[in-house]
């Protein structure tokens, strides 16, 4: 499946990440098999995953938005793996496979996103492809938005899935 | 920023410059270490690369926990210090443990931090040294 395969998934809800596990089937993986190839070090599983959907799915901006940020990182990072999972949550919420597509094209130009979703989807879409444009300019542009809290909690969301995406592209058997 | 436990663990500036730039060629490394080196340099900059094979020559020197460790570890610090990059954030304490201003820190470690041992981080301990000893 993987070049570190996911351990049995009993074994994982023995190793008491049953809560995790059921957490990580909202993203449409009912197997959770990153939590499961984590679990191999069963303290990074709860750790990691903790922080990514404490990220991902609490906080103060809207999660179709951090959704769709999530899936552009991804797309970004190569990773057939997280690029292919969908929220539940978001979908239920409305997010649509056509916002999603419009959000990995020309998002900036579309009428559909708000400025203030421009500003964070244009924020991750920087972070791994031009970091050095990501300056004080550009964040005084998203306090006009958002506030720090705000951008920290997207900060955090963009460091985390995009580090674990990168890991989970290279075990990848394609790559 | 340097950690407290490994430096007291015996870690010292050459063997992180060592780490950074001359793994490969370097004899102070055992086989395992330069593969992790390998992995982390990989993961950051030709992810791509890491194929089946080198998996394979990781599990020769790791366990399967091990591996999982190590690129989760990475992954988590690759995503993490672009981010910080971007806030333009230095650290709030000298090498030497002393409370600076932001400007003061990046006199210290640079626009490109790095290297400890480079001559302004070298200046900056031993003013701290000449400050501790005259008080």
């Amino acid at each position: 499946m993987t070049l570190v395969d996911p351990i049995e998934y009993e074994e994982a809800e023995l190793q008491g990440l049953g809560s995790r596990l059921e957490s990580f089937a909202v993203l449409g993986d009912q197997s959770a098999a990153f939590v499961r190839i984590l679990a191999r070090a069963p303290k990074y599983a709860e750790a990691l995953w903790d922080a990514m959907a404490e990220a991902l799915f609490e906080g103060g901006v809207d999660h179709s938005l951090k959704e769709m940020v999530r899936i552009q990182l991804a797309t970004k990072a190569e990773d057939p793996y997280f690029s292919s999972l969908r929220s539940r949550r978001a979908i239920e919420a409305g997010l649509t496979e056509e916002r999603i597509q419009a959000a990995l094209g020309d998002f900036g130009n579309d009428p559909q996103f708000t400025a203030a979703e421009k500003w964070a989807l244009d924020y991750a879409y920087r972070m791994y492809r031009t970091p050095e444009s990501v300056n004080w300019a550009f964040y005084e542009e998203g306090k006009q938005h958002w506030t720090e809290a705000q951008i920290m909690e997207l900060g955090g969301l963009v460091a985390i899935h995009y580090g674990m995406q990168v890991f989970m592209r290279t075990l990848s058997p394609t790559t | 920023m340097r950690s407290a436990s490994a430096k007291q663990a015996g870690l010292t500036e050459e063997r992180i410059d060592d780490g950074i730039d001359h793994w490969r060629s370097s004899d102070a490394f055992t086989p395992a270490e330069k593969v992790a080196l390998e992995y982390s340099e990989l993961m950051q900059f030709e992810p791509a690369r890491i194929d089946e094979a080198f998996y394979a020559r990781l599990g020769s020197h790791y366990s399967e926990e091990e591996v999982v460790e190590l690129g989760a570890f990475i992954g988590f610090n690759v995503g993490y210090h672009t981010f910080f990059r971007t806030l333009d954030f230095y650290p709030m304490f000298s090498p030497e443990g002393v409370l600076v201003s932001q400007e003061e820190s990046r006199r210290i470690y640079g626009d490109t931090p790095g290297s400890h041992l480079r001559a302004e981080v070298q200046e900056a301990l031993a003013a701290a040294h000449a400050h501790e000893s005259a008080s």
